[in-house]
């Protein structure tokens, strides 16, 4: 039965629990609701969660394990000699199931008989041949050993379709049974059902906890393939980076850092005073009304897509500054630049700054202003001596998350400062970041083997620790902050 | 005869420091303060009372020019302090608030040191000639305030890190070291408890000397402990004013009666 019965059948049994277990426990109560210990309802809920929420969740365990389990055992049925230089097993198991489902369309499409298609053979039919009649299209013709793997994967895939079934729905009829059973006038669904609710949210929560751990497990095992090739002191220390497919790469990482940190601090540069200045007008200055329409407005450019700004950057920023800044003061001639990258990412950011920097003033509390104008401090006193202070820490933090966007920007940098990798220091030469690097090496033809392929994990990995530091750093100011005042 | 007439005259009625007429305040259409005219003496305590709502605070307010920070806000009328209108177009309401200090119903140290709390007045209007001046005006303020002996060894400390009673004398100190004549306080011991509040209504005692001191409170037993005139507020209008004694005992209007044994409020 599939996936997708299955889950009728539970939310149905769940649906019947909730009307069953809702009417039994009226009924123990002789219909008052006041004899109940919890509202009717809870009692309806209880035996519907306890059917539902134990058998879905076998039901997702399953589905997650049980096609690893069989393609393991199937793949010991490919014999190791036929894997031959030009093919690895992921391979030939990929064609297997391929075999195996061009079977099943061919079974559905009425070509075959369930029999013909565990029994057929290679030796006395063209499977080639028959599959493609039905509209499965195959590369080669089907190796025998390739036949017999896709007709036990099959075998095995119903096997365990049969189980996941029973499984399953017996999971849903014991929840049901156990807690319908339990239910009576004194039986506490309400607080069994909060606490199921509990762990729901705790499930919610470890989703967002446990794929960050997979994004930064993938990377790891990636970067130690990378490292068993390169060395670790070349990547981290080497100042050039020539990647090339002949088998001398050098890979060093620091001109792309470089690249990174200079667009970044450009960017900053330009977004954190205009952030800034712009939050404590709107906050401390302007009209309830004008500020009303001029935050959303700023919050407008947080809603641009990057590769538009990347647009204008090419289009608008870059000749602009080449040919009034870079050209006539001989520093360069490209229009791609630091400064065209830094100049346009700063007006990415600077939403980002002023946005939450205008929450933090605000939250600011007035009895600190009252506390200080009650002196006789003039209204810019305030702000600089008292307001800014008690929300530094907050900006900070709002800073430092604008940091974490402007290292992670990649479209900006491809279209306004280019992609060639160099370590200088005037702001009008081309050079390129670790994003725009990792894209480079993982589009386009690549070998997943090779360094100059994987080093695009090693560099993710490594931009990954930046920004995790800076937002771990950037919470810690920011919860410092929380103490300040109160 | 008559010299001991003077004598006692110069001892009960002092100058007058503050003199407000027909004065109205509006909040955008709600007319919140009608017709108050009161005449507040110098180097005296005086309480406004009445219950919550009835404009004692926003009254107080007026005489710092606090409400000019609100959008909504309009005041009518003549307030003169020695004299002087403040409302007048000459008078810059920040020059006037370093005149009258203001110290508010919760306390509000800045999340700074304790010295830098205090020294933030006197480094604003330029009172020290140098740092050993401002060490002089820093623990000047700070025994004014009654908590110079409790945080001398801590004065690089935060300001918020002290108990609320503390929290609220340093604010007294703060507001005590721009050297202001007149000392307004918008309930300054509703949040404090009962000890806290005791040190603090001694202090203020203890400031009449200097400053003329004008308290809002909705405590009366405070307001009778503390002050030497009261003034009852209802909604909107000045009812009674006059020696807290007589108020308390026999007053004049009804509804002042009424609010003193608890029967409006």
């Amino acid at each position: 039965m599939s996936v997708f019965f299955l889950l009728i059948i539970v939310l149905g049994l769940g649906a019947l629990g909730f009307v069953l277990g809702r009417s039994r426990a009226m009924a123990s109560a002789d219909g008052n609701i006041r004899n109940l210990h919890s509202l009717p309802n809870y009692y309806g809920f209880n035996v519907a969660l306890t059917t539902i929420i134990p058998a879905l969740g076998v039901l997702a365990i399953l589905s997650l394990v049980l096609p690893i389990l069989i393609d393991n055992r199937v793949s010991t049925l490919i014999p190791a000699e036929s894997i031959s230089e030009d093919t690895t097993r992921s391979l030939v198991m990929s064609d297997v199931r391929r075999v195996a489902d061009g079977l099943d369309t061919a079974i559905a499409a009425g070509a075959m008989t369930e029999d013909e298609a565990q029994t057929i053979r290679t030796e006395f039919t063209d499977v080639r041949d028959r599959l493609g009649s039905v509209g499965v299209a195959l590369g080669s013709n089907v190796e025998p050993f390739v036949l017999r793997a896709a007709q036990s994967y099959r075998a095995q895939a119903a096997t365990a379709q049969l189980w996941t079934t029973f499984l399953v729905i017996g999971i849903a009829v014991a929840g049901f049974a156990v807690s319908f059973l339990r239910t009576n006038r004194d039986y506490r669904a309400r607080n069994v059902v909060e606490n199921g609710v509990l762990v729901l949210l705790m499930a919610a929560a470890s989703i967002a906890i446990l794929t960050t751990l997979g994004i930064v497990l993938s990377m790891l095992f990636e970067t130690r393939n990378f490292f068993q090739d390169y060395r670790w002191t070349d990547f981290f220390f080497g100042t050039t980076w020539s990647p090339n497919f002949r088998g001398d790469s050098e890979l060093g990482i620091i001109p792309l850092l470089w690249g990174t940190l200079y667009i970044s601090f450009i960017a900053l540069l330009v977004a954190v005073p205009i952030g800034l200045f712009a939050a404590i007008y709107l906050s401390e200055y302007a009209t309830h009304r004008f500020r009303s329409y001029a935050k959303p407005a700023i919050e407008i450019l947080a809603g641009i897509p990057t590769i538009v700004y990347g647009l204008f950057a090419l289009i608008t920023v870059g000749p602009f500054l080449r040919d009034y800044f870079a050209e006539p003061t001989g520093l360069g001639e490209s229009a791609s630049s630091v400064m065209t990258a830094g100049l346009v990412m700063g007006i990415m950011l600077i939403p980002f700054v002023s946005s939450l920097s205008d929450d933090i003033i605000n939250a600011v509390p007035q009895a600190m202003r009252d506390g200080s104008l009650g002196i006789g401090a003039t209204h810019s006193e305030t702000i600089r001596q008292v307001v800014l202070p008690a929300a530094l820490p907050g900006i900070v933090g709002a800073i430092l998350l604008a940091a974490s966007r402007a290292i992670g920007e990649t479209m900006i940098v491809v279209l306004g400062a280019g992609a060639a990798a160099r370590l200088d220091l005037n702001p009008f030469e081309a050079m390129t970041t670790v994003t725009v690097k990792i894209v480079s090496q993982l589009t386009g033809d690549t070998d997943f083997s090779s360094p100059e392929t994987l080093v695009a994990f090693a560099l993710g990995l490594t931009l990954f620790v930046i920004t995790l530091g800076l937002n771990v750093f950037a919470l810690y100011i920011v919860r410092k902050y929380r103490e300040q005042y109160e | 005869m008559d010299d001991l007439r003077i004598v006692e005259r110069d001892v009960d009625a002092k100058e007058t420091k503050i003199s407000a007429k027909n004065v109205q305040v509006y909040y955008g259409d709600n007319h919140a303060i009608k017709d108050v005219n009161v005449e507040i003496a110098d180097k005296t305590v005086t309480a406004f009372i009445g219950p919550s709502g009835c404009g004692k605070s926003t009254f107080l307010r007026c005489i710092n020019r606090m409400n000019d920070t609100i959008d909504v806000c309009r005041v009518e009328g003549d307030i003169a302090i020695d004299g002087e209108d403040i409302y007048d177009r000459k008078v810059d309401p920040v020059q006037l608030r370093a005149k009258v200090g203001m110290v508010f119903q919760k306390p509000n140290p800045f999340p700074k040191s304790i010295y830098d709390n205090i020294a933030y007045g006197p480094r604003i209007h330029g009172l020290a000639k140098n740092k050993a001046d401002l060490d002089v005006i820093v623990e000047r303020s700070l025994r004014r305030g009654a908590i110079w002996d409790e945080v001398k060894d801590r004065l690089h400390a935060p300001g918020t890190g002290l108990s609320g009673g503390q929290q609220q004398r340093l604010c007294i100190a703060r507001a005590v070291a721009t050297e202001p004549e007149v000392l307004l306080m918008d309930e300054p011991c509703s949040a404090l408890d009962p000890i806290a509040t005791a040190q603090v209504e001694e202090l203020i005692d203890e400031l009449r000397q200097s400053y003329s001191v004008v308290i809002v409170t909705h405590s009366m037993q405070q307001a009778a402990r503390v002050s030497q005139k009261t003034a009852f507020f209802h909604l909107g209008y000045l009812v009674e004013y006059g020696e807290t004694g007589t108020i308390f005992t026999n007053p004049e209007d009804p509804r002042t009666e009424s609010y003193i044994t608890g029967r409006i409020g």
